[in-house]
């Protein structure tokens, strides 16, 4: 869908690249995730291909053609949701979404997607008397109102209460399922790992490394499993390599001991995040 | 006219409505009204071309500077430009919705000084006028406003044009300019549409300086959008998605 080659990038009266020799690709009907600290390049990326900075170095192909030679239908396919919320604050989310329906060709009814985010009942409020977490679902709405064929979803769920999230996060599943192609920049790791087909972590502006979350999880994790028993009241533990599961020792501990947990020493997103990027998760979210 | 820019000038009329930006203009145009109704009837016509010079130039430049003002606070603009919307289309819905506002200022003014007053004047001359000097001066309240921080710098570079550009009319009103110097004034934006808009009204302006207005401030008018205008849209992008 997205072919990235040797993407550079900087910002004006700014002698460092904000993109160095960015490569990735974004295949059709994947979920693609940019995940990096903040100020490693993901926005700036997502601001390139989606035609909102023109004047890069490299090459970018969407559908197999030059991004450039492309005008402004190209926003035909597109959707975007930024991290910000993003509304008319003065007019009501129907017409917030009214005014934006009506600048494409090709449409969709939005009752169901307002019912599906839980706005249907708030669709006469102005959007300014909406919550965070509201004008975020708006934003979302209003990125699938023209059916688009690629998704460009910067935090999608940040600052939305954990059920909406989750209703969010099927709603990007089944686009996927529909056909879609999402293109997604965020550092919520729960929401790459469930979502994403593959991820790419940034920093400095290139690609460090790039596989599926579950490839990544193997790469980084220990292959061992780690058992919690209770023995003479006392809580112990004891490691077993994966090779070793089929051995008589694990078999006999099962069997034998009190076992209170189970745990694969396969690592999380974060951990993978953290190691990569060296940066922690917390520290950029502050 | 495409559907887009239909969509986008629709956009700005439900805008200007329910941010009360109509409802303000609207009580200009009423203050002006009032004003009018209590000037002598013999100087009505020696203050109606100031009144709406001043409506096509500062209200239009601070209208349209409002609109961007509040497009800048809520980031509206972003969500615009990833629509098949182009900056040109953006851009020229601002200009029509500002021309249209100022023709309603010339037609509920003129309709009210005819009522209470009946001073007529010439109606086609001044709606010319209007829609030149709108243009002109709707792309310099865009152009300020790219650059303004916020609506405290934006007015502050709208009163500054005016005191640059009106500096040296007023030397001439009072002497300081002798009239052949003056004559060289018409390149000051402000002093031509004010001959313009002064032309509608009697007949005290050289027929030279009428068509020369027109020619020059069409001419401003393309040179501001395609210099000024457009080719800083996308730095005013950049900076308004926090780059």
């Amino acid at each position: 869908m997205f072919k990235v080659d040797s993407l550079e990038y900087s910002y004006p009266g700014n002698a460092k690249k904000a993109v160095d020799k960015l490569s990735f690709e974004v295949k059709d009907g994947e979920i693609y995730g940019l995940l990096g600290p903040s100020g490693a390049g993901k926005s700036t990326t997502q601001k390139i291909l989606i035609k909102l900075i023109k004047d890069y170095k490299g090459a970018i192909t969407y559908k197999d053609k030059p991004l450039r030679a492309y005008d402004n239908s190209f926003y035909e396919d597109i959707g975007v949701s930024f991290e910000m919320p993003i509304s008319f604050s003065k007019l009501t989310a129907m017409e917030n979404l009214d005014f934006f329906r009506r600048l494409y060709k090709r449409t969709v009814d939005v009752e169901p997607l307002m019912k599906r985010v839980g706005l249907w009942d708030d669709r006469d409020r102005k959007a300014g008397e909406y919550s965070k977490g509201m004008k975020i679902r708006l934003n979302f709405v209003r990125a699938l109102i023209n059916g688009p064929k690629v998704l460009f979803l910067d935090e999608p769920t940040n600052g939305i209460d954990p059920l909406n999230a989750r209703i969010m996060k099927d709603m990007i599943l089944e686009f996927k399922q529909a056909g879609g192609t999402v293109f997604l920049a965020s550092h919520i790791m729960s929401d790459v790992d469930q979502l994403c087909d593959r991820v790419g972590f940034i920093i400095n502006g290139r690609i460090h490394e790039e596989d599926t979350p579950r490839n990544l999880k193997l790469k980084y994790g220990k292959k061992v499993v780690t058992v919690e028993y209770r023995e003479n009241g006392l809580l112990k533990s004891s490691e077993f390599s994966m090779d070793a599961l089929k051995g008589e020792d694990f078999a006999k501990m099962v069997r034998e001991k009190q076992i209170e947990t189970i745990h694969s020493g396969e690592t999380t997103l974060e951990e993978i995040f953290i190691k990569v990027t060296g940066v922690a998760l917390h520290e950029q979210q502050a | 006219m495409n559907s887009r820019l239909r969509a986008l000038i629709r956009g700005e009329f439900v805008r200007l409505n329910r941010y009360n930006l109509f409802a303000a203009s609207f009580v200009v145009s009423l203050f002006y009204v009032l004003m009018a109704s209590f000037i002598d009837d013999a100087m009505v016509l020696g203050v109606m071309p100031f009144i709406f010079l001043l409506d096509s130039t500062m209200m239009t430049s601070l209208l349209v500077g409002a609109t961007l003002f509040y497009e800048k606070k809520e980031h509206t603009v972003n969500s615009i430009m990833v629509t098949p919307a182009s900056s040109d289309e953006y851009v020229t819905a601002k200009l029509v919705t500002s021309i249209a506002t100022s023709l309603f200022t010339v037609v509920f003014v003129s309709l009210a000084l005819y009522a209470l007053k009946g001073v007529t004047y010439k109606y086609a001359h001044v709606i010319f006028a209007a829609v030149a000097v709108t243009s002109l001066h709707t792309m310099i309240g865009v152009r300020i406003a790219y650059s303004a921080k916020n609506f405290t710098s934006m007015l502050i570079g709208f009163m500054l044009y005016v005191t640059v550009f009106m500096f040296p009319s007023v030397l001439a009103m009072t002497g300081v300019i002798g009239p052949k110097l003056a004559d060289f004034l018409v390149i000051l934006p402000l002093e031509t549409s004010a001959n313009l808009m002064r032309a509608g009204f009697g007949p005290g302006v050289e027929p030279w300086k009428i068509v020369f207005g027109y020619l020059y401030i069409t001419a401003l008018t393309l040179l501001l959008y395609f210099f000024a205008v457009k080719p800083r849209f996308a730095e005013y992008m950049m900076r308004e998605m926090g780059v």
